[in-house]
């Protein structure tokens, strides 16, 4: 089976999840109804779709989600333990067996920042780790940030400290909040790293 | 061999009669095509089963009867039956009932369910994208926000989203192997 002119796989899932307009949409389904091995590219991805949605429901990922998607995963039956730490304060936490879905709101002022990076840091304040870059509205009042469910209940007692960090067009940064997050481990485990 | 036929060369067969093996061939080509369709619209195994029997009862009967004049646009006939099957499947099953009635026998059972993929290899690749392709990908395939709502909440343009779930979608089939 060959194809002149295959349909490229991410226009497919769009097309699987309805986000193409209604021409394109037919140009695609057309295709579809003459094309085997196009249909075997839409099938691959359905497959790549219904596994991203799988690892969503486990919260075995760690990105910056929307208030909707916590609301989709709760209205979905997930239990969603989240924290708030107030800007330069601490909360203590900890999951349980029972939790799907770990998520922790840092509030601050995200104004016009050109971008924005989450700073991962020890009980010190020493960054270990830092994720760049994260998807922010200029002019949001906060990220809603879905941690590990894997890693939050593997993870012993320990402090981590987040910063949300704001950095320039020159690449100047300014802190907008620091949070702190005391995690107690409350199922069985090592007691350390 | 209706095997070594083209889609419209089996067309023509079936209008000119007496082609049981070209309608059988037509049917197993057809079949898996339209059940993709079903799924899309219908969202549903059986619903999308039952679009088949009911596209391909109608297209081969308008097929003996010479109701396609260009064979040529066979996938233009079928979809337009596909989209007319779809509106009535959500109206009722009456009609389904009665062409059962009819052609039922002649009816192949349901395809087996799509294999799945390497989960934790697929774990692996979802942590390599970056934050930005990561969340889009999510809002836009767990969350089924669409364009422009994604576009609202990161303060993109729509365009800039859908550049974005593209490259997403890219990177994953690479980092999970696919060809292209």
């Amino acid at each position: 089976m060959t194809c002149p002119a295959p349909l490229d796989a991410a226009l497919l899932a769009d097309y699987w999840m309805a986000l193409l307009p209604e021409r394109e949409e037919e140009a695609v389904e057309l295709h579809l109804l003459a094309c085997d091995v196009c249909g075997e590219r839409l099938r691959e991805s359905i497959a790549l779709i219904d596994g991203l949605r799988q690892l969503a429901r486990e919260g075995s990922l760690h990105m910056v989600v929307s208030e909707a998607f916590v609301r989709a995963a709760a209205e979905q039956g997930l239990r969603v333990r989240e924290y708030a730490p107030p800007p330069g304060g601490g909360v203590q936490c900890t999951v349980t067996a029972g939790d799907d879905l770990l998520v922790a709101r840092l509030a601050a002022d995200i104004g016009s920042a050109h971008r924005v990076d989450i700073s991962i840091c020890d009980k010190h304040g020493s960054e270990q780790l830092r994720w760049p870059d994260i998807p922010v509205r200029r002019g949001a009042a906060g990220v809603v940030f879905q941690e590990s469910m894997d890693w939050a209940k593997s993870a012993p007692d320990h402090t981590m400290i987040l910063r949300l960090v704001a950095l320039d067009e020159e690449g100047d940064e300014r802190l907008l909040g620091e949070y702190t997050f005391n995690h107690t481990r409350s199922m069985p485990g090592p007691a350390a790293w | 061999m209706p095997i070594s036929l083209s889609d419209a060369q089996l067309a023509v067969r079936i209008r000119e009669g007496n082609a049981r093996e070209a309608e059988s061939e037509l049917f197993r080509r057809m079949a898996p095509r339209i059940r993709l369709y079903g799924l899309r619209h219908l969202r549903d195994e059986s619903a999308a089963s039952d679009l088949v029997q009911d596209v391909m009862i109608t297209a081969l009967e308008a097929l003996r009867e010479g109701r396609l004049h260009d064979p040529e646009k066979l996938a233009s006939f079928v979809l337009g039956i596909c989209r007319m099957t779809v509106l009535e499947l959500r109206r009722g099953s009456q009609r389904r009932a009665r062409l059962l009635e009819r052609f039922g026998e002649d009816l192949p059972a349901p395809a087996p369910p799509e294999p799945g993929l390497d989960r934790e290899q697929l774990a692996r690749c979802v942590r390599n994208l970056n934050e930005r392709e990561r969340t889009v990908i999510m809002m836009s395939y767990f969350d089924e926000r669409t364009g422009p709502d994604v576009a609202g909440f990161l303060g993109l343009s729509e365009a800039n989203v859908r550049v974005i779930r593209h490259r997403a979608v890219h990177n994953l089939r690479q980092c999970m192997g696919a060809v292209a």
